[in-house]
């Protein structure tokens, strides 16, 4: 067992926030899919959901028995578990909404690219963790753009346009940490700007659609601009308080399309209106600040840059759903993390945040 | 363990980017909620956002020198657009009133469109002067809106009728059938000819917008549109002008018929005009015909009676699902199959006394023509000669050549309904009436009476055979698809399907023979006796168990480089030289600019594939 002195050790705020992110996506899950579903199965998302994390909680407390510098050891090993799983979704997957993402096991599809993300920042922490402070030059970074250049491009092969631009994020996130050449970063950033032109050219058709519909929603009403326009409106129409609870004319009558996965934000913006957005926007500031305050009180490096990769992750994923709900995002299909419905996320995302307890736990070092 | 200098700057740096992002989304969050929320409040309260399809157009049929044939006109449709729940019942009777149409009729609409939110389209392409009374009663009407739809425009009405086919809203089996492939409730469809079978490629894609509505269902801002994306063309194989002067030689001999000769049930024809080196069919009829336009929007009950119960099936395309015994035309493929078995030599003579010496069976009018060659037998379509040929092939061997020439399945013609006609055959005779096979039947097969079927557009393959040297093209009538802005999506050319096998003696004697046919003493002489192009050809006429003789007359021309090839039955018109070969002079005419009006002079004929 733990020793009590660890367990004191413990980030109660984290945790907290934790809790009750997880219950109000518990809610409102249940809010955007009761109506769809037949009497018999109407909390089957619900329950699903909250029997995944409860199972998660679990693997947390498991998990913090372990010390996270363990993670630096295997990185190797889970790099190659990493590639063997997105290699197995091009060959054996199965393919939803015009993209092939998912693995069946059993009763449960696993999304590889999600569990990629976790692995990316250990992989990353580990690889970094040597080169802090020395990545000056080009040739310094470039074995890490190689690197995380292989598992980004399967995932963008996918396709999943989301996923690879949250390694982007990721990568970037922690690269700033791990002291970049402030002037090295911009070369990077306008290389990357030049070469957008043929980036472009390699999207498929519906993700040109989605950047044309986010740059101006009326090109394609029907089709991608549809969910924009219906977002909005769906949040705009929660005025200051919200329709309550159940109460969101846009969700529930079916105006609104994966109301309970991707655009779960705009049920919340609709039935609990802007107090009630705000706040569960609070909440995720609090869980990235802790974050950050975790990532500065880590005992070594290597913890400095997994929980910098995590706040990276979540960040940027706060950041792209809410702005997509909110229409100043592009739709790239990144859902909210602790929020939407999808367990291979809330899985990637719990055992993120289980990290994050581990190095704040092990802050400091443990006398014998 | 070392203790490693951390660059708490930069997590600092990453704090501060974490609160802008909160800040930048709260501030989003306030400009929808508080700022615009009143707006998107109202657009939110009672569905008031519509879907409202726009109908892209259909494809635009050119002919192959590119004159327009179907196109689109913009015309007023009246749909109910059920905003604010079902459409009372009342609105229903006044519209109902207005239209002239049966209440019970558009609650029918209205339930089968039950539990969409699709507009119901109740009545298209009305006139102006209904337009207005709606709009003027509009306050009592509401969830009646009319809009602009692009409506399917025969450009000349009843012209090639059965080679476009007509339009229509699905019904359930074919929604059921191609639900899949994007179809709706309401959709409009080709139902039949070229409209049908090149549906998918012509229809376009149907736009929209989604669009802020008022109470009564009328849009009052538009949130975004989505144009509608026109359908492709079809760059059609046909000439319009062989096609209109073919309809209207037609229609003029028919009533010549009717009114000046004793054929007064001559009321049903068809003619098929292929070019035989390639089998672009350049033109194609059939009589009696319809008017597509009558069927944009829904056909009238009282119209859909007229076609229906007319006994000479105007909806039908003879050219390629009406199967005729082919008379004497088929002498060509009996004297082809004789000369190639080699059961009987161009020099040998036969006696035609008027009747044969097995069985009593003799020409039509009872005349003798004596002692006979092929050459002769064939132009002057003797019936003797050829009983005596069949006697010698025998049926099996006159089965195996009409099978080579196509007869007896279908052409492959991209056109729905197509025959395959019947090959006289033991087989079938066995299968249907449990007999065997008498010679008597041979001689009435080796004359194309009897059992022998076939189409006039089998029968024109089979002339473009003799015409080409044996090889069998598949009709076809559409050469290219175009996108709406010209360009080509796809072309279509020759296909090769089969061949008949015929030596190049063979051949010239029997084209020899049908280049007689149009000269003195031959049986079309005297239509073409001093036309100034050479045409060879075959006259038939068919006996009918159900009224008069049915004349055919198949062709090609000019002799020494055939570019048309045409067949044409007149149903009930009597012997083919009187009924069907004046059809054939005219197109021909038409074809080859002869005697035409000065005007079109001045468009010289000129074959654009001509090889």
């Amino acid at each position: 067992m733990l020793s009590r002195r660890l367990l004191k050790k413990l980030d109660f705020m984290l945790i907290t926030v934790t809790l009750l992110l997880i219950a109000t996506s518990l809610v409102i899950i249940g809010s955007a899919t009761h109506i769809n579903n037949p009497s018999e199965d109407r909390y089957w998302y619900v329950e699903r959901q909250g029997l995944f994390a409860l199972a998660n909680f679990l693997l947390i407390f498991v998990m913090l028995h372990f010390d996270y510098k363990a993670l630096s050891k295997y990185a190797n090993i889970l790099y190659g578990i990493n590639l063997f799983m997105l290699l197995a979704v091009m060959f054996v997957g199965t393919s939803a909404l015009g993209a092939q993402r998912w693995i069946q096991i059993g009763p449960i599809s696993l999304q590889p690219s999600e569990f990629s993300k976790i692995i990316m920042i250990i992989c990353l922490a580990h690889m970094l963790d040597k080169r802090t402070g020395r990545l000056n030059t080009i040739k310094d970074v470039l074995p890490i753009f190689i690197y995380v250049g292989v598992p980004f491009l399967l995932v963008l092969k996918q396709p999943d346009l989301g996923t690879s631009l949250v390694f982007m994020a990721i990568l970037f996130g922690m690269l700033f940490v791990a002291g970049i050449n402030m002037r090295l970063l911009m070369g990077i950033f306008a290389a990357g700007i030049a070469f957008m032109p043929i980036f472009w050219h390699f999207l498929k058709d519906y993700q040109k659609m989605r950047l044309l519909v986010f740059i101006n929603p009326n090109v394609d009403p029907l089709g991608s601009g549809y969910h924009i326009i219906q977002s909005k409106i769906a949040i705009g129409s929660g005025l200051l308080f919200g329709k309550g609870l159940f109460g969101g004319t846009q969700s529930q009558l079916n105006f609104l399309p994966e109301n309970h996965t991707d655009f779960i934000f705009a049920v919340i913006g609709e039935e609990l209106g802007f107090v009630g957005a705000s706040l569960v926007l609070m909440l995720y500031l609090i869980l990235l600040y802790r974050g950050i305050k975790i990532a500065g009180a880590a005992r070594d490096n290597f913890g400095t840059l997994l929980a910098a990769g995590i706040v990276s992750m979540l960040a940027f994923h706060v950041l792209v759903n809410v702005g997509m709900t909110a229409g100043i995002m592009p739709v790239t299909g990144i859902p909210l993390p602790l929020m939407s419905y999808g367990v291979s996320a809330l899985t990637t995302n719990l055992v993120s945040l289980g990290i994050l307890l581990n190095i704040y736990m092990r802050r400091q070092k443990i006398l014998f | 363990m070392p203790v490693v200098k951390r660059d708490t700057q930069r997590l600092d740096v990453l704090a501060i980017l974490v609160v802008f992002i909160f800040v930048a989304l709260v501030s989003r969050l306030g400009y929808l909620q508080v700022v615009q929320g009143k707006y998107y409040e109202r657009l939110a309260d009672g569905n008031r956002i519509k879907l409202i399809p726009v109908m892209a157009p259909r494809g635009i049929f050119y002919d192959r020198n590119g004159v327009p044939l179907v196109s689109n006109r913009p015309g007023f449709t009246v749909t109910l657009v059920p905003i604010s729940g079902p459409i009372a019942p009342e609105v229903i009777t006044k519209l109902a009133g207005i239209l002239g149409m049966d209440p019970a009729d558009i609650q029918n609409k209205v339930k089968q469109h039950a539990g969409s939110f699709e507009p119901i389209r109740v009545k298209t392409d009305i006139g102006p002067d209904l337009v207005t009374k709606i709009e003027e009663r509009k306050a009592e009407l509401p969830g009646v809106v009319i809009e602009i739809q692009p409506i399917r425009n025969y450009m000349n009405n009843e012209l090639a009728a059965h080679i476009f086919g007509y339009v229509g809203e699905i019904n359930d089996a074919e929604l059921e059938k191609r639900k899949k492939d994007g179809y709706k409730l309401g959709d409009i469809i080709g139902k039949f000819g070229l409209e049908k079978v090149y549906d998918r490629e012509i229809r376009g894609q149907d736009g929209g917008g989604q669009v802020e509505v008022d109470v009564t269902g009328r849009p009052v801002q538009v949130l975004g549109k989505k144009e509608p994306l026109p359908g492709n063309n079809l760059v059609l194989t046909i000439d319009y002008r062989i096609q209109r002067a073919a309809e209207q030689a037609i229609d003029e001999q028919l009533t010549y018929l009717q009114t000046k000769t004793e054929y007064i049930n001559a009321k049903s024809a068809a003619a098929v005009v292929m070019n035989p080196k390639t089998g672009e069919i350049l033109a194609m009829a059939s009589r009696p015909v319809f008017n597509p336009n009558l069927f944009n929007g829904g056909i009238s009950a009282k119209d859909w009676r007229m076609l229906n119960e007319n006994p000479f099936h105007p909806m039908d395309n003879k050219a390629i699902s009406g199967e005729y015994p082919p008379g004497s035309t088929f002498k060509i493929i009996t004297g082809a199959a004789a000369l190639e078995l080699g059961k009987v030599t161009p020099e040998e003579k036969i006696l035609d006394t008027g009747k044969h010496w097995i069985i009593p069976k003799g020409n039509a009018m009872g005349e003798a023509l004596g002692w006979i060659n092929f050459r002769e037998a064939l132009s002057k379509s003797d019936n003797v000669y050829f009983y005596e040929m069949g006697n010698r092939l025998g049926i099996d061997n006159l089965e195996k050549y009409a099978r080579a020439f196509g007869l007896g399945a279908f052409t492959g013609i991209n056109l729905p309904g197509e025959s395959d006609g019947l090959v006289a055959n033991r087989r079938y005779k066995e299968r249907v009436y449990g007999e065997d096979w008498y010679l008597s039947e041979t001689f009435d097969a080796a004359i194309g009476q009897g059992f022998q079927l076939a189409t006039p557009l089998q029968m024109v393959v089979v002339m473009s055979q003799i015409a080409n040297g044996g090889h069998r093209y598949k009709p076809y009538l559409v050469s290219k698809i175009t996108s709406p802005t010209g360009e080509t999506l796809k072309t279509f050319g020759p296909e090769e399907t089969g061949q008949v096998k015929i030596s190049p003696a063979n051949l010239t004697l029997i084209r020899e023979a049908l280049r007689e046919v149009t000269l003195e003493g031959g049986t079309a002489a005297y239509v073409f006796g001093d036309f100034p192009l050479a045409i060879a050809g075959k006259t038939g006429t068919a006996e009918n168990p159900h009224g008069d003789d049915h004349g055919w007359f198949v062709a090609y021309g000019p002799y020494d480089d055939p570019r048309i090839a045409v067949a044409i039955i007149v149903e009930q018109g009597g012997f083919g030289a009187s009924s069907a070969v004046p059809i054939a002079k005219k197109i021909f005419e038409a074809a080859f600019n002869i005697n035409q009006p000065p005007a079109e002079n001045a468009k010289l004929y000129k074959p654009k594939t001509a090889i």
